[in-house]
């Protein structure tokens, strides 16, 4: 009886451990899927789509830094571009490159090799090598070999493997898009929003940007190969249809889960022309103006630099009845920076539209200040009146003004922002898809009144250029030009003026299909005829090119691009040291409102550090986390200088870029 | 069916055949004795004596009752009604009282190697608060509370012997346990950025264990160290605090009405400048009052709406802050029934708690009812238990805005609102809202009237909760016993966030929105355990036996939209279904426990107890789900071996060494998916920014406790003394970490918490007399609390909620704060080795004319350690024949507090301070960072300065010396003492007044005061704060950041028995 219960009381424990088990097994969430269960086809979406963030935030700062915008924004922007005395490191780039991006690399890769999906291997290989690049570009050294593992406190490596680890996962990605894949095996056009699935874009996209990586090596003499380069520019892209470009839309208001930035549309946008902090430099519209001193106005010229309605006259039931557009003006940084001198470096004001005729009264002391506005009233035919030292102007209804009594702001209309509008963030419910022009107010949009038509890279519908035809050309034109063959380095000069001038007009005319051109004569086509005599004029070296003229082409094209950056770091700016080639970037130099004498230590201009060269890893995302490993490497990390320190591909030899590296 | 067992209790209880007892204790010298215990023989039935000494128990004719107290001999005497007990005093069963430990275990007193606190139902009724941890509050040794905000409804934290865990996400609260029943106590932040618009600094949120009602309680036992708590297992590693309701007693049907109102107002308020009215001065000298532009600081802040501006020279000066407070009430009304017999007794209750607020249009208002019963049948005993609660709180926006809106919720805009505004005129005749700067700034970039969000704006929350359990035992002989345990908490929370119209929100909210979330809470736990009990000789042994199993379900469940098509009809079917979204989540926890205590004790004088327990959990990988932990603990009566003396009348010495596992949160393991994204024709999908870790161990807290307990001059005076240690090692965290590793946050094991400490409780009769007797108790504690060892390179670790201001709260690795803060500050003049002197001038940057500041580049500055260096409470109780006076003191001293009011009012130019010179003039003075040299300069209105090629005026710099100023953590940091009058009450007892007792048996009035004293170096509002209600991880607390200030109340109650 005894042992009749035990061997129950046995059977029951038993059971009741099985059913233990299985009644402790609920760790795993029902209500969302885990990295395990995510498809590849779905993941390289993601991957490619984040990817425009990174690159875009990364292009948005990096030409800040270069002098292609001029920025208000207060936490980097204007710091990057105008006083240059930046004192926290820059979060968004470093953050959504590892988190929104490259922690998916490991999970597509892994998935595809289990499946032989060789084509998302290889595309997992190449997001490798397009972010760590990225990020060596802006941050010189950061875990690498560790990153992306378990590991919660990786160690840290230097330029050298961080390039080299990328060059190898190109070699792999080409060996990789050369297999064919079984047909059980999710195709790469299920899951490619970039290149359609097309194979041979990718290769190409990989041989463009092997090309592009090994021109970064031209300050060193053992390294440096041109006729690599030209064999991988043989491979890549050859012509406008093998662009590699990132999409943008604007269908949706859905916005991103940690920046809240608009999901669908183009990266450059989401950090350039979201708000309105950001307008164009006199330097960088001086190229589309007076390109080479010639004065000839560039047909690219409307399309970059954006307008706003000026003179506007409403009528009765409050519709714009006459205007006239008003095409930015340059905010002068590098130059004398009269304005910028008068009220701050980031004291540019953005415009209010005014809803009646609104007064404003400005007590302008200084008497020479007071005749010289009271002349621009009359100029611009407002209605004003003068009561001792106050002018008080009136604003029509209609108008966009500066909303500021003081005066030194009054004029800042003529710096219209790059600014343009989506679905996700223009706030005007009225306001459909195909109308991505700025406008500041519903009052503004319900008028009619645009404040402004935007920028043609930063648009949210414009292409994100990832890879292009015309960079190829300026790559060959340079190579080139560095082994005497100018005959070579013209064509290739010639031949990527007119290949960005083809993607634009292409691009142009899909926007003028698709309906943009109604509300924004800026997004129309240019006139084939102004090419052609564009390409003619002086403003394009027709013999004799310079490397400054092959340069300042690209620096035109590339525009909101991290490689004008890279190409400044190359040639050292404007110091003119690098080779025969002479002062390559004339005209780039420190702004009279620098203020970074602690972050650029170099003596003279001839002094590396005297210079932009990279920026400091970001404090809260990596430093106080990882301090340890950061200092292992570089003790220098934490120097407030380290923005002056040459990454190791802008030093000549190792030797030099360990130096900088030693306590 | 439960019903119906109730009944059939109810029932019983009234046809046993028990007669009421009623009786009065005193002492030889006849002071009534409060807090003895009578126990009806046989049984294990028992009452405790009222404040009078009185008791009132239903036994049978002739049963024979066992009074016993401490410091006294326990007698049995016959019971008979009206029966008057005189308890002799005897030093040698002095500490025969009777303690609730772990599992529900009475033992004695004595018998304990580790540190308990009981509190009786009177203690904690003195300064009744809705929210029974508010109680606590200088009550408890090594015990400290922080009450989030004084708004109705908010939440209150509480630790024991310090925090545990470092991560966010990990609760350092103790345990709860009623009636044998987990009870959950979590501070649910159902709020969402993206849903509702709502993080945890947006509003004020309750504890759960705010369900309770406080007049249910019985008794309540506070275990403080992992030894006392070892048998709860994995949620024990925080102390356990265990609460016994009421119980019918044999005897009459018993009737308790009391009713309270109660009065508060706002304790203190920060005092805003009435000199300098609206707008700013730009860098050239202008004066704005009409421009949109950020505030450089604060970023958010609209300048025309800062008080910068010009002198105010007419009358109309508005006193916003001080009008927007009004005076809050309360009702309570509580009314309870119980009775029994020999076999059986029940105890019902019900209660009202209707609260306003001092914040327009807010409130808390609560429900509750509760059943207990027990039944005898023979050797079998069943309670049962049941309460529901209704619990309703009408919130404040308060110190931060939405999420996508601009402004700073109410509170944020009460502290800011110009005074020369009428804050009050908050709405147009059309309905719209009333924006001064209407014409110039957009909505979506204006801010919200405060009036507007209280009156406009609706957020709710009800609970409504249901707990049960049913309690068998089964006594198979005299030695040996086997009790079952069913438990089951419920509960569910609607919030619902509604935004009005025309609120200043982005523009896609501009037509409302509304937000509706749930959380249903799903809690079911069974016990067996079995103790045994035999005396061999001068030995006696206990074993115990147990397992216990827990299924945790919470589901989440959250519905949104926005722009309401047809005016004023505020529901999801009047938003179109492409501006619907809806969201859910499930969340799931097991664990199964088999636990063991052995015990052998010999004579009176030495007591040894060792206990083991093992967890299965399923929130651990399955290879680690298993992990054991053990506790030994003695205690040694040494005044048994010593001659009887009236010196030192009782002695013990007592030790205990513990190990407790805690689990990880659910879900840790596994890395998830965000929600996919359409782009064209593609979906994407990628990871979350929280990485899972599939090889995560259980965190392991080893601690040990050494005390003693003393008794002089036979029992006068008390004195308990601890000294605790305890480790928390293998800490599963999910911290921010390398963001290389592809995530922001990583769940890890890794470091380890060091709380050090130290309790000491004194009680002392300085006066026993028959008319009038004063007992006094003063509680003292400190903690010391360090995380340890942690990643190599980790230098700070943040809870994400608390981040107010200039500071962070964190813990720093390596020996550093467990509350620690991190800011930014003033650098300091260089030495020659080129390090900042402690002491040094500041350093002044010539780009900007200011003190450089700095902002964390290289290392982030740690700016305070948020535990005080002790805190204490001093507790009183003066009888005077039928009057009893209380008052508690409660103490702090030391503690860092960041004033983060007074920041934002420097920022936005309405605090006193920025007064200075009448605003004409500042001086900057120090060392220039660039050269090295000397650097003084006065900025004066009217004069321009050229600062780094640009020229600016003096008006201008004032107003940026302020900004600067700000950014100076240090200016707002005190370290904080206090003394609080916490509570003053005074009670009658018109018993002896009453001279038929047929009807109304008892009746007493009481008024109290609390906290109507604070005596405190801090210059804010008030020094007990907590900017976000953080619990987890080192919390907010110490960070004083735009809160509903906290209250002062008056409150008048009768108790009537029936």
């Amino acid at each position: 009886m005894r042992t009749s219960k035990y061997i129950i009381l046995g059977c029951l424990l038993a059971v009741g451990a099985t059913s233990c088990k299985k009644w402790l097994d609920v760790n795993t969430d029902p209500s969302s899927p885990n990295n395990g269960s995510a498809a590849i086809q779905n993941r390289l979406p993601w991957i490619e789509h984040f990817y425009q963030y990174t690159s875009g935030v990364a292009n948005y700062r990096a030409a800040a830094q270069s002098g292609v915008y001029y920025s208000t924004n207060g936490s980097n922007g204007n710091q990057l571009s105008t006083t240059w005395n930046v004192n926290t490191g820059n979060t968004t780039p470093y953050q959504t490159w590892f988190v929104e991006v490259a922690s998916n690399l490991n999970d597509l890769y892994n998935t595809a090799q289990k499946q032989n999906a060789y084509h998302y291997m290889a595309a997992a290989d190449v997001f490798h090598a397009l972010g760590f690049m990225e990020m060596l570009d802006l941050y010189g050294e950061m875990p690498y070999t560790q990153a992306l593992t378990q590991n919660p406190s990786p160690g840290y490596d230097d330029g050298k493997t961080i390039y080299n680890g990328c060059m190898a996962k190109l070699n792999e990605a080409i060996s990789l898009f050369s297999k064919a894949q079984d047909a059980t095996v999710p195709s790469l056009v299920a899951g490619d929003l970039w290149n359609g699935g097309s194979v041979d874009k990718w290769t190409k996209l990989c041989w463009g940007l092997k090309a592009r990586y090994m021109l970064k090596l031209s300050k060193k003499a053992d390294l440096y190969n041109a006729d690599s380069i030209l064999y991988c520019l043989s491979k890549g892209p050859q012509s406008i249809a093998d662009n590699i470009v990132g999409p943008g839309l604007n269908n949706s208001t859905v916005t991103d889960y940690l920046i809240g930035d608009p999901v669908v549309t183009n990266g450059n946008f989401d950090y350039v022309a979201y708000g309105s902090t950001q307008r164009i430099t006199q330097y960088y519209i001086d190229k589309l103006t007076n390109m080479r001193g010639s004065g000839v106005i560039d047909p690219r010229m409307t399309k970059i630099v954006p307008a706003s309605m000026a003179n506007v006259k409403l009528d009765a039931s409050g519709r714009i009845s006459s205007y006239t557009w008003l095409r930015a003006i340059g905010v002068d940084v590098h130059g004398t920076a009269t304005r910028l001198v008068k009220g701050g470096s980031a004291s540019i004001n953005s415009v209010t539209f005014a809803t009646k005729n609104t007064n404003i009264a400005y007590k302008i002391a200084n008497a020479t200040d007071r005749a010289n506005f009271i002349n621009d009233q009359t100029t611009y035919g407002r209605t004003f009146s003068v009561s001792n030292d106050t002018v008080t102007v009136t604003y029509p209804v209609g108008s966009n003004y500066i909303n500021s009594a003081n005066y030194l702001y009054a004029g800042d209309t003529v710096y219209v922002n790059v600014r343009s509008s989506a679905l996700a963030t223009s706030g005007i419910a009225a306001q459909g898809p195909t109308d991505v022009s700025w406008y500041q107010s519903t009052a503004a949009f319900n008028a009619g009144v645009v404040a402004s038509t935007g920028s043609f890279q930063i648009r949210p519908v414009s292409d994100q250029e990832i890879l292009t035809y015309h960079e190829m050309c300026f790559i060959k034109a340079e190579v080139y030009m560095r082994k005497n063959d100018m005959a070579n380095a013209l064509i290739a000069y010639k031949a990527g003026i007119q290949a960005h001038m083809d993607m634009m007009q292409a691009k142009l005319t899909s926007w003028q299909a698709a309906g943009y051109t109604a509300t924004n004569p800026d997004m129309a086509p240019m006139k084939t005829a102004d090419i052609s005599a564009y390409m003619a004029s002086a403003a394009v070296a027709q013999g004799n090119v310079t490397m400054s003229d092959i340069m300042l082409q690209k620096y035109l094209a590339m525009g909101c691009s991290i490689e004008n950056w890279n190409d400044m770091r190359r040639f050292n700016y404007s110091v003119g040291n690098v080779g025969s080639f002479g002062v390559v970037y004339p005209g780039f130099q420190r702004s009279p409102l620098f203020a970074g004498t602690a972050l650029y230590t170099g003596s003279g201009t001839s002094d590396p550090r005297y210079w932009p060269r990279r920026w400091s890893l970001p404090n809260t995302l990596e430093l106080n986390y990882n301090i340890s490993n950061a200092l292992a490497l570089n003790p220098h990390a934490t120097d407030a200088n380290i923005w002056s320190m040459p990454i190791w591909w802008d030093c000549a030899t190792d030797a030099e870029y360990n130096g900088y590296l030693s306590k | 069916m439960i019903m119906f067992a109730m009944f059939c209790m109810i029932t019983n209880n009234l046809i046993a055949q028990t007669v009421p007892i009623t009786g009065t204790v005193l002492s030889d010298d006849g002071t009534p004795l409060a807090g003895v215990t009578v126990l009806i023989g046989g049984t294990n039935k028992a009452v405790v004596t009222d404040n009078a000494g009185k008791f009132s128990i239903s036994a049978s004719a002739n049963a024979l009752l066992q009074f016993s107290y401490v410091g006294f001999a326990t007698q049995k005497i016959k019971a008979s009604p009206g029966m008057v007990v005189h308890l002799v005093k005897d030093e040698s069963h002095q500490m025969e009282d009777v303690v609730v430990t772990a599992m529900g275990v009475k033992k004695e007193r004595k018998a304990l190697g580790y540190s308990v606190t009981e509190i009786n139902a009177g203690e904690l009724m003195k300064n009744k608060n809705t929210n029974l941890v508010n109680s606590l509050n200088g009550k408890v040794p090594g015990v400290n509370i922080t009450q989030f905000s004084g708004s109705a409804g908010a939440g209150a934290s509480i630790t024991i012997r310090g925090g545990n865990s470092t991560s966010d996400s990990r609760q350092n609260q103790p345990l709860f346990v009623i009636d044998g029943i987990i009870y959950d106590n979590s501070t649910t932040v159902s709020g969402n950025t993206g849903t509702d618009g709502l993080s945890r600094s947006n509003t004020t949120y309750s504890n759960r264990i705010m369900d309770v009602n406080p007049e249910d309680i019985e008794n309540l036992s506070v275990l403080k160290g992992a030894a006392a708590a070892a048998l709860y297992g994995s949620r024990a590693a925080d102390g356990v605090i265990i609460i016994t309701t009421k119980k019918g007693s044999e005897g009459n049907v018993k009737v308790n009405v009391s009713s309270k109102i109660s009065t508060s107002w706002a304790n203190k308020l920060p005092d805003a400048q009435k000199e300098f009215g609206n707008g700013s001065y730009s860098s050239n000298g202008v004066f704005n009052n009409n421009t949109y532009a950020s505030n450089p600081l604060s970023g958010t802040t609209l300048l025309m709406y800062n008080s910068w501006g010009q002198k105010i020279t007419s009358d109309s000066i508005y006193d916003n802050i001080g009008s927007f407070f009004q005076h809050g009430t309360i009702y309570d009304n509580n009314v309870s029934v119980s009775g029994g017999s020999k076999n059986g007794s029940f105890y019902l209750s019900g209660s009202n708690f209707n609260q306003t607020g001092i914040v327009p249009s807010t409130g808390f208002k609560k429900t509750t009812f509760r059943f207990n019963g027990e039944q005898k049948y023979g050797n079998l005993t069943v309670n049962a238990n049941a309460a529901y609660s209704n619990a309703n709180t009408d919130r404040t926006l308060t110190t931060a805005g939405l999420y996508a809106g601009g402004g700073g919720g109410a509170m944020g805009g009460v502290y800011s609102f110009p005074q020369v505004f009428n804050m009050k005129n908050y709405i147009n005749a059309d309905g719209s809202q009333h924006r001064i700067y209407a014409g110039t700034v957009a909505l979506e970039n204006d801010i919200d009237n405060p009036y507007w969000i209280v009156n406009m704006d609706n957020l709710t929350s009800q609970t409504r909760r249901f707990t049960g359990g049913i309690n068998a035992t089964y006594k198979l002989t005299n030695w040996w016993d086997v009790i079952g345990r069913v438990g089951y908490d419920q509960y569910n929370t609607n919030d619902y966030t509604y935004i009005a119209p025309g609120s200043a929100v982005s523009p896609l909210y501009q037509n409302g929105r509304l937000s509706k979330n749930l959380v249903d809470y799903t809690y079911v736990t069974t016990t067996v355990m079995s103790n045994f009990h035999k005396s061999f000789g001068d030995f006696d042994t206990h074993l115990m036996l147990g397992t216990t199993s827990e299924k945790t379900d919470v589901t989440n469940q959250n519905h949104w939209g926005y722009n309401f098509i047809t005016a004023n009809s505020i529901n999801f079917n009047n938003i179109a279904t492409a501006n619907q979204f809806f969201k859910d989540g499930l969340t799931r926890k097991r664990l199964v426990g088999a636990y063991g205590e052995v015990g052998l004790s010999y004579k009176d004088i030495a007591y040894i107890t060792a206990t083991g327990r093992n967890d299965w959990t399923s929130t651990l990988p399955v290879n680690n789900s298993s992990y054991f932990y053990p506790s030994i603990s003695g205690s040694f009566v040494f005044t048994s071996l010593l001659p009887k003396n009236s010196i030192l009348s009782f002695g013990k010495v007592r030790g205990s060494w513990a190990q407790v596992g805690k689990d990880a949160n659910p879900y840790a393991t596994l890395t998830y998916l965000n929600s996919p994204i359409t782009i064209g024709a593609f979906n994407g999908v990628g990871n979350q920014y929280t990485s899972g870790n599939p090889i995560l161990l259980p965190e392991i807290q080893k601690s040990w406790e050494v005390g003693a307990e003393l008794r002089f001059l036979n029992g006068r005076i008390g004195l308990d003394y601890t000294y605790y240690h305890s480790e928390t090692s293998n800490q599963i965290a999910q911290p921010r970490l390398s963001n290389a590793s592809g995530y922001i946050f990583k769940s890890i094991n890794s470091g380890s918490v060091l709380n050090t400490g130290m309790e000491i409780s004194v009680t002392g009769k300085p006066i026993v007399k028959k008319d009038f007797g004063w007992d006094v108790t003063l509680n003292w504690s400190y903690n010391k609390g360090r995380l340890g060892t942690f990643l190599p390179g980790v230098s700070y670790f943040y809870p994400t909620d608390a981040q107010f201001g200039t500071v962070k709260a964190a813990s720093i690795p390596n020996g550093g704060y467990f509350l620690g803060m991190t800011g930014t500050t003033f650098f300091r003049e260089l030495d020659a080795n080129k390090v900042e002197m402690p002491n040094g001038r500041y350093q002044v940057d010539p780009n900007s004319g200011l003190y450089r500041v700095n902002t964390g580049v290289p290392t982030v500055p740690i700016v305070g350690n948020r535990e005080p260096d002790f805190i204490g409470g001093l507790s009183n109780n003066l009888r005077y024949k039928r009057f009893l006076l209380s008052f508690l003191l409660d103490f702090r001293k030391g503690g860092a507090i960041y004033n983060g009011t007074e920041y934002a009012m420097i920022t936005n130019g309405l605090d006193k301070k920025t007064l200075l010179n009448d605003r004409q003039s500042v001086t900057v003075s120090g060392v220039n960072y660039l050269t090295g040299a000397d650097f003084s300069q006065t900025y004066t209105a009217g004069q321009t300065y050229t600062i780094n090629g640009t020229n600016v005026a003096g008006t201008y710099m004032i107003q940026q010396y302020w900004l600067n100023y700000a950014a100076n953590s240090m200016n707002f940091i005190q370290s904080v003492n206090w003394v609080k009058l916490r509570s003053l009450s005074l009670t009658y007892d018109f018993g002896g007044i009453i001279k038929s007792k047929k009807i109304v048996k008892d009746l007493t009035a009481t008024a109290v005061g609390t906290n109507l004293f604070t005596w405190t170096n801090y210059k804010g509002m008030d020094p007990e704060v907590s900017a976000a209600g953080g619990t987890g991880g080192s919390g907010s607390t110490g960070i004083d950041y735009l809160g509903v200030p906290a209250v002062a109340s008056f409150t008048f109650g009768v108790n009537v028995t029936f």
